[in-house]
């Protein structure tokens, strides 16, 4: 049996892949009940219908990201896992969920504007209005890094807790509220949030997305400082 | 023999509680011992950090010659089955045995599937359903059939019926024998393991009271039984760990011993000897005033 540093990594992909049905098929089922909702909607109404229910499966992945650490880290750490090798392993895991979710969507899209258009009823579910924008790679893109960046930051949101139990997820959370209220208030005072929403229109769907990548990469960093002072 | 384990001044707080303190022991390879102390007494943090899976407050601990915390080479060789392992709400029995044989370089599948069909533990049934009997069940086989060369059980039994302990006990030392490796049972189920304990470390209270072969411990204590009065006359002087008495009939538990002196003067009179059983011995131990307690550690 293979078990090098590598080895085991890959043994904590597996480990956390086991459960299909959470990472392959769940986000599915969320965004898909949004969807067929919509759909019968749509045969009802004339116009078209543009919705944002797939933010539903965005939405998820913020969840698992939050779920997969007390659902994974204290078995994996308990067997012996280093805590470099869950993050790594669970690194691999979401990449792959990624790639599978971004490339699912991207194909949606497509189906939604040039092979089905409007799914026949008028409604557009996968491919919006700036959402959709550009080629498909472009989509495919855009997919992941929402996905990631959504993961990680439930998984940052569960290291926090996990490092520093319910004080420290109060004292986060209390913070964000603070640096939330102090902003929107300078923001208010200076009359910064018209600029803000200027500035945003200007930005394209991919140059959002890739915003997140740094933003994401940050809350990859700190989890894996926290999980490494992490107990079980 | 040398030594795979090496802990120094370990001492964990919380706060201001002091769970482990200025605990110092060796272990040597292929050997069973046996961590015993009462619960709470500070045996499973020590088997925590260890496994480096929570930091010491201060000391050192050295694992197969390295510090165990991040180490892959290190951790690879230890198997830690702990009465609080949790599982992955969606894990069924097959699952952990699955991501064990990928865990454990010495896994052996086959000898797995025997446990498991030793214990009746129904593959498919989901961790979360089993019962607190079979969950450690399941620890057991893991433990056993991972043949890590440092392999910890805390507390392996919770829940196993007499029938299921007394098979861990006997496939645990028939798979030693074949397979020799360190062993550490932590329990205080202390009469059931005696036999198959090669050392002891006893753990009061977050310190070391007690590390010493079973062999030597069993000479450490004796009890003697008889009249009562005669059995006061012959206590006189001697460190006498616990008294009991009957009527007429009383017995004492002396530590020390039983040299030809003592024997001489419990024949004289009329007094019976009888050995003392380790679980005997760890109860006074850890039962007894501190002043007992000192003179054993000296």
């Amino acid at each position: 049996m293979n078990t090098t540093v590598n080895g085991r990594m890959k043994a904590v992909t597996s480990t956390i892949l086991k459960d299909k049905w959470s990472w392959f098929f769940l986000p599915w089922v969320i965004a898909g009940s949004s969807f067929v909702v919509n759909l019968i909607t749509s045969i009802f109404v004339k116009d078209e219908i543009k919705t944002g229910g797939v933010s539903s499966l965005y939405i998820y992945m913020l969840v698992a990201g939050i779920i997969s650490v007390s659902n994974t880290l204290p078995f994996l750490l308990g067997f012996n896992v280093r805590r470099s090798d869950y993050f790594w392993g669970i690194g691999r895991a979401i990449g792959l969920v990624g790639v599978c979710c971004a490339a699912g969507l991207t194909l949606l899209s497509f189906i939604e504007i040039d092979v089905v258009p409007g799914w026949g009823t008028g409604l557009y579910f996968f491919h919006l209005p700036y959402y959709s924008d550009g080629p498909a790679p472009v989509q495919f893109i855009i997919n992941f890094l929402l996905i990631v960046f959504l993961f990680y930051t439930g998984f940052l949101i569960a290291c926090i807790g996990k490092r520093f139990g319910k004080t420290g997820m109060y004292a986060f959370f209390l913070a964000w509220i603070a640096l939330g209220t102090v902003g929107s208030y300078v923001m208010t005072a200076q009359g910064y949030w018209m600029d803000l929403w200027n500035w945003l229109s200007d930005q394209s769907m991919l140059e959002i997305a890739g915003g997140t990548a740094p933003v994401t990469l940050i809350c990859m960093a700190l989890s894996y400082m926290l999980l490494r002072r992490t107990s079980v | 023999m040398s030594a795979i384990v090496k802990v120094s001044n370990l001492t964990k707080t919380y706060g201001d509680t002091t769970a482990v303190q200025d605990v110092s022991f060796e272990l040597e390879e292929n050997k069973i011992y046996g961590l015993l102390g009462r619960n709470g007494a500070g045996k499973t943090t020590i088997m925590h950090m260890l496994t480096a899976q929570q930091f010491a407050s201060s000391g050192d601990i050295q694992v197969f010659g390295a510090a165990p915390y991040e180490n892959e080479s290190v951790l690879r060789r230890i198997c830690f089955i702990k009465e609080s392992q949790k599982y992955p709400a969606t894990f069924n029995v097959k699952d952990v045995l699955e991501v064990s044989a990928m865990l454990h370089p010495n896994w052996d599948a086959a000898y797995a599937s025997e446990l498991t069909a030793a214990f009746g533990l129904p593959l498919k049934r989901r961790m979360q359903k089993l019962s607190r009997g079979m969950l450690s069940a399941v620890g057991v086989v893991v433990g056993l059939a991972s043949r890590a060369p440092l392999t910890i059980f805390d507390e392996p039994y919770l829940g196993l019926d007499a029938v299921a302990r007394s098979m861990f006990y006997d496939r645990l030392l028939a798979d030693y024998a074949e397979h020799p490796r360190t062993v550490i049972l932590s329990t205080h189920l202390i009469d059931e393991v005696s036999k198959l304990l090669e050392h002891v470390l006893l753990i009061d209270q977050g310190r070391l009271l007690l590390n010493e072969d079973v062999e030597r411990l069993s000479g450490m204590a004796y009890s003697v039984v008889g009249a009562a009065a005669r059995i006061e006359s012959f206590a006189a002087g001697k460190q006498v760990l616990s008294r009991e008495s009957m009527g007429a009939i009383a017995s004492a538990t002396i530590l020390g011993e039983a040299g030809v002196q003592e024997r001489r003067e419990a024949a004289e009179r009329g007094l019976e000897f009888t050995p003392v059983s380790l679980q005997q011995l760890i109860v006074h131990l850890t039962g007894g005033k501190n002043g007992e307690k000192e003179a054993v550690t000296r």
